[in-house]
């Protein structure tokens, strides 16, 4: 893997890395990638699933509840006037 | 008298041993009289009265407020926590060398590690007598320490527990278990922690816990699970299959599963994919560490903490994954990889047709000196899972059992039952600890 390829997914990834990671990372997924390749090989199935066992829709009724503490967890962000704070968007 | 030793030999050994990322503040309950079920849970499980870190600096600081189904369900039946064991950063390592928070040391052997991801929680079953430890593997996180580490170690059906209050890693593939010294912890606190909870709906459609009634008479051994290993492991092996036969009546046949050799990519490929879109949650506005500079753009603003405070593993899955799931390589591998653990899980399915449990050594190899380990690629520290991981993937229930000694330290053999049949893997944990003498270290605090 190019190292113009690894800044890419670097963005998308939301990760700085330093040029000796870009450098690292380069050479660990190409040799990591190469061996995925072993997948090209596997029979083909028709099926397949997200989990590992069938897994039944299971809904609840849409009554509202308190499972946790609301003001616990505002607490442990940063907070302004009761919203939360963060970056800007633009 | 308490078989526990008291909260400063406890202290002591932690600083030796650095099994705990944290204790309990009030420890007198082990000088209680009788004795409580003292219990640890990885540090990603989320507890009151703890932090849950699950082994990264990202998350320094995160106290949850609540408890884990699976802790809750301990300290409703009278256990009390001792503290939060120390792991691989989000679970991502074989060797629990990976953690944001020292790096345990094997209670064998200080220069050897503990396995991983769940180091910790192995050290501490090794090291204190009558200790139930909760671990949690996505794709051998449990058996793989247990080996390490001389102790038993059940890694139970997906879905069997509730996954509620776990720091996800990979959803599809998360399982909490148990590592214990003794089967009788096993028989009393798995059903303790199983069953459906409407807070995980993945735990909601298991049917009830079966304990007893099948007993355990032929094994199948796969012929590509007994290549490259190291010879320490593979006599010991073949002695424990030896054993079965002779001592316990069991017929053991060698098999074939070819399908078992795209397991590991098919893993890896599921679990980075899964890390890599859980992880994006930290990035210093909502959980452990806080971001102040407001004033950067979003983007700058994520990079930064993140960056800052994910270790070289968790980075390194983090682009693998992202990679994998990004348009034009979707279908080649994360697709792909869901359609090989299809196949795997057939495979295991046509075998256990014909055998109650599928049997392979649990490590190739004995718990490797830290030395070792640093010489390792990342490509070769992932080979060494190919044991642990096809079970895992397969969501199936598996139990490692210490079976052997080679050089001093533990060898452990992995068993596989087909889903929802944990007590197979009870019957066995019975029948096989009644004959074979387990061995624990003797170590002054």
């Amino acid at each position: 893997m190019d190292i113009e390829t690894v800044r890419k997914v670097a963005r998308v990834a939301r990760l700085k890395l330093t040029p000796d990671e870009e450098k690292e990372f380069a050479r660990d997924l190409e040799e990591v990638l190469t061996y995925f390749s072993l997948l090209d090989e596997a029979p083909r199935v028709d099926t397949h699933d997200f989990n590992p066992v069938r897994v039944a829709d299971v809904l609840r009724e849409d009554d509202p509840a308190r499972d946790v503490n609301a003001e616990k967890l505002r607490d442990s962000m940063d907070t302004y006037q009761d919203m939360v704070r963060g970056p800007r968007l633009s | 008298m308490s078989r526990f030793p008291c909260p400063d030999k406890l202290l002591k050994l932690n600083q030796r041993f650095k099994i705990f990322t944290e204790l309990a503040e009030d420890l007198s309950f082990l000088q209680e009289y009788p004795p409580r079920t003292h219990f640890s849970a990885k540090d990603n499980l989320c507890a009151v009265g703890f932090q849950a870190r699950a082994g990264s600096r990202i998350l320094e600081g995160y106290r949850p407020p609540f408890d884990a189904t699976a802790i809750w369900r301990m300290r409703q039946e009278g256990a009390a926590l001792l503290g939060k064991t120390n792991m691989d950063e989000f679970g991502f390592g074989t060797f629990c060398t990976n953690s944001g928070y020292d790096i345990p040391r094997n209670p064998f052997d200080e220069e050897r590690a503990c396995g991983g991801s769940s180091g910790g929680a192995a050290a501490a079953t090794s090291l204190l007598e009558g200790h139930v430890a909760l671990g949690v593997s996505t794709g051998g996180s449990i058996s793989c320490p247990a080996s390490f580490c001389g102790v038993i170690g059940l890694t139970p059906t997906y879905g069997r527990i509730s996954r509620h209050g776990l720091i996800d890693y990979a959803n599809s593939l998360d399982k909490i278990g148990l590592l214990v010294r003794d089967p009788l912890a096993l028989r009393k606190w798995l059903p303790v922690i199983s069953g459906p909870d409407p807070k995980d709906p993945t735990s909601c459609v298991q049917p009830a816990l079966v304990t007893s009634g099948r007993r355990v008479e032929r094994v199948a051994v796969p012929k590509e699970a007994t290549e490259n290993l190291s010879s320490g492991v593979e006599s010991q092996f073949a002695r424990s299959l030896a054993s079965l036969q002779e001592e316990h009546g069991i017929l053991v046949e060698e098999v074939s599963m070819p399908s078992l050799r795209f397991a590991l990519s098919a893993y890896y490929v599921l679990a980075t994919s899964e890390a890599s879109t859980n992880l994006a949650r930290y990035c210093g506005m909502r959980f452990g560490v806080r971001n102040l500079d407001i004033s950067q753009h979003f983007n700058d603003f994520f990079a930064e903490t993140r960056s800052a405070n994910f270790g070289t593993e968790a980075k390194r899955r983090i682009l693998l994954g992202t990679y994998a799931r990004m348009v034009g390589f979707r279908d080649r591998y994360y697709m792909k990889a869901l359609a090989v653990r299809q196949l795997v899980i057939a495979e295991y399915k046509k075998m256990f047709q014909d055998f109650d449990l599928v049997l392979t050594p649990t490590m190739p190899f004995i718990a490797p000196h830290f030395a070792e380990i640093e010489r390792m690629r990342p490509l070769e520290a992932y080979q060494a899972d190919f044991l642990t991981v096809p079970p895992n993937l397969a969501g199936l229930p598996h139990l490692s059992l210490p079976c052997g000694y080679s050089d001093s330290m533990p060898v452990g053999m992995q068993l596989v039952a087909p889903h929802w049949e944990e007590r197979l893997l009870l019957d066995i944990a019975d029948r096989w600890t009644s004959k074979f003498k387990m061995r624990f270290p003797e170590v002054s605090a």
